[in-house]
């Protein structure tokens, strides 16, 4: 197992993240947003349901939007090393191709654990992390969901040629995922037809689990809707299944074929 | 071919070919390079050069016949293969958010360096390319030629074998060209590498050791270079006239095949005695605005051989 490539891959991530500011600044703000605007707006219509307000509810929903995006950003540099040329340092260097998936898959996970990690810390000294979080189950939450959402990330950047239709990604993927999910209500009150899409987006168990760790089972259907270990076997499954998509489509040289055709003077063909 | 002869090869290619669909990029290339030579593929634009380096260098399959590249299968062993090679590719490798020495221990660190001899090769490397005062810097902020000289030494930090150089000095200026040639030639002097190039400018195979001119993914000619040139001709005849269309042809049947350029056409000569041409000159007369004669170089071979008439 290539070890220091791993870790160069994982480095590199970490570095041009901090070195992002604006990134980084926009991955805390995001979420503050959803909380207080949204949160406060909705949460004055909905009043409180067995003693837990809408902002309460939304703390798992946005700290996993904080993975899902960062997540996503990080997956997309595949695509952003693919048209700037980085991406010929990695092709080149020894080891089987599969291993840039992975790198970058762990790179993407772990960008969004650690921007979890920050914005957590914002929520505990506003007080939104009661003394009723479960911290061993919120630890697995942050690992699983971050991992599948780096896994979605890594099935649209295998597919993806430039980043030119990045403001499709996140009307098409990011956005749908992220609403199409128990983030903002709880699923098993959703009509029927939202409720199968819901069932059927892996981020949906990403946010129940967050959930498990930050508001428990609740009788009043404002807590997770599903048992711990179907979501974290579902999270399980379907990185393991994007991560061998990827693999898959990045092992053929089609995935790089477009810098090979640039540099071959094929451009198109 | 025998294990032992494969050892002392650096590059050993038999009929390989790349097809992109209907296009036939590298057509039955067979390429045999010894260890520590310097060796120059030269060819015209779409002439099959970078196909043929990318499938050595693993990063493309051959559509058929087979290479081996430091005595690696280059599809079978693809990994090892790129364990003993380097590669320059013709756009900049380097990733413009990241400072030098971060694009070095990148680079390093995927080849499994430590971080210790990372840094004693990136102190060594920038050194001899002049960069050293540049190690904390951007790579965004270097200028062309710098980032080429970078890019060069990202090639090298792992001690490669072998070293494909695919066209380094391609859009750089002339006093940027020869300073990467210093580089160059001081790093083969040092490490002693085979080193595999590809160039448009044609005095810079001069110093090869061995050049293959490839068209149409083809071998067209190969050897020292001096041999190539002295085997086009002995002089190189020009004749410029208004009329060069009828009066080409007209030479043609004492003067052989000829490259015609505007109003000048070119003639091989193969003899060393002159005396014939200044005879012409006489016999042409008006006919002719000038009629002079040289010593061929590679840009003939190459021109010849882009021309299809060699």
């Amino acid at each position: 197992m290539p070890w220091r490539p791993l870790y160069a891959v994982l480095e590199r991530e970490v570095v041009r993240m901090f070195r992002q500011r604006t990134r980084l600044v926009a991955a805390m703000v995001r979420p503050l947003i959803w909380l207080f605007v949204i949160g406060a707006g909705f949460g004055a219509v909905l009043g409180r349901a067995s003693g837990l307000s809408y902002q309460q509810f939304l703390v798992p929903g946005v700290l996993g939007m904080t993975m899902l995006f960062g997540a996503m950003l990080a997956a997309l540099t595949v695509v952003y090393d693919k048209e700037s040329g980085v991406m010929r340092m990695l092709i080149i260097a020894p080891f089987a191709h599969f291993w840039i998936v992975i790198g970058k898959m762990l790179a993407a996970a772990l960008a969004a654990i650690l921007q979890a990690l920050l914005l957590l810390i914002v929520l505990a000294l506003l007080g939104y992390l009661g003394g009723e979080t479960h911290f061993g189950t919120l630890v697995i939450g942050l690992i699983a969901t971050s991992l599948a959402c780096a896994g979605i990330g890594m099935l649209v950047a295998a597919f993806t040629r430039t980043l030119d239709n990045f403001a499709a990604i996140m009307n098409f993927v990011i956005f749908p995922v992220f609403f199409l999910s128990g983030s903002l209500y709880p699923v098993n009150q959703l009509p029927a037809l939202l409720r199968a899409v819901a069932l059927s987006n892996p981020y949906t168990y990403g946010v129940d689990l967050l959930k498990h760790a930050t508001l428990g089972v609740r009788t009043s259907g404002m807590g997770a809707d599903f048992p711990l270990a179907m979501d974290l076997a579902i999270l399980a499954g379907f990185t393991l299944a994007a991560l061998m998509v990827a693999s898959w489509r990045f092992s053929r040289e089609s995935a790089y074929e477009p810098m090979i055709h640039i540099l071959t003077g094929k451009r198109g063909s | 071919m025998n294990q032992a002869a494969d050892s002392l090869l650096a590059v050993r290619a038999s009929g390989l070919m790349k097809r992109y669909g209907q296009v036939v990029a590298v057509d039955g290339l067979d390429l045999d390079i010894p260890s520590g030579q310097f060796f120059g593929l030269l060819g015209p634009n779409g002439s099959g050069k970078t196909s043929t380096i990318h499938m050595l260098a693993t990063l493309i399959r051959p559509s058929g016949g087979s290479a081996k590249v430091a005595g690696h299968d280059v599809v079978r062993d693809a990994v090892k293969v790129r364990g003993e090679i380097g590669l320059v590719f013709q756009e900049s490798a380097l990733d413009r958010s990241l400072t030098v020495a971060e694009n070095l221990r990148f680079a390093g660190l995927l080849h499994s360096l430590t971080p210790a001899t990372i840094r004693e090769r990136t102190a060594e490397l920038l050194d001899l390319f002049g960069l050293a005062d540049k190690t904390s810097r951007p790579v965004g902020s270097l200028s062309g030629g710098m980032r080429r000289a970078l890019d060069i030494v990202r090639g090298m930090i792992h001690h490669p074998r072998i070293l494909f150089l695919d066209e380094p000095t391609i859009g750089l200026d002339l006093p940027n060209r020869r300073s990467i040639w210093r580089f160059i030639d001081k790093l083969r002097a040092r490490t002693g590498m085979t080193v595999l190039l590809t160039t448009h400018y044609l005095e810079e195979a001069d110093s090869c050791d061995r050049i293959a001119f490839i068209k149409s993914g083809k071998l067209v000619q190969s050897g020292p270079p001096g041999q190539l040139v002295e085997r086009l001709a002995r002089y190189i005849v020009e004749i410029e006239s208004r009329d060069i269309g009828a009066l080409s042809q007209r030479l043609a049947s004492k003067l052989g095949p000829y490259l015609k350029d505007g109003e000048v056409a070119q003639f091989r000569y193969s003899e060393e005695d002159v005396t014939p041409l200044a005879k012409l000159q006489g016999e042409l007369g008006t006919q002719i605005t000038a009629l002079r004669w040289r010593r061929p170089n590679l840009n003939d071979v190459f021109l010849w051989i882009a021309e299809g008439k060699l």
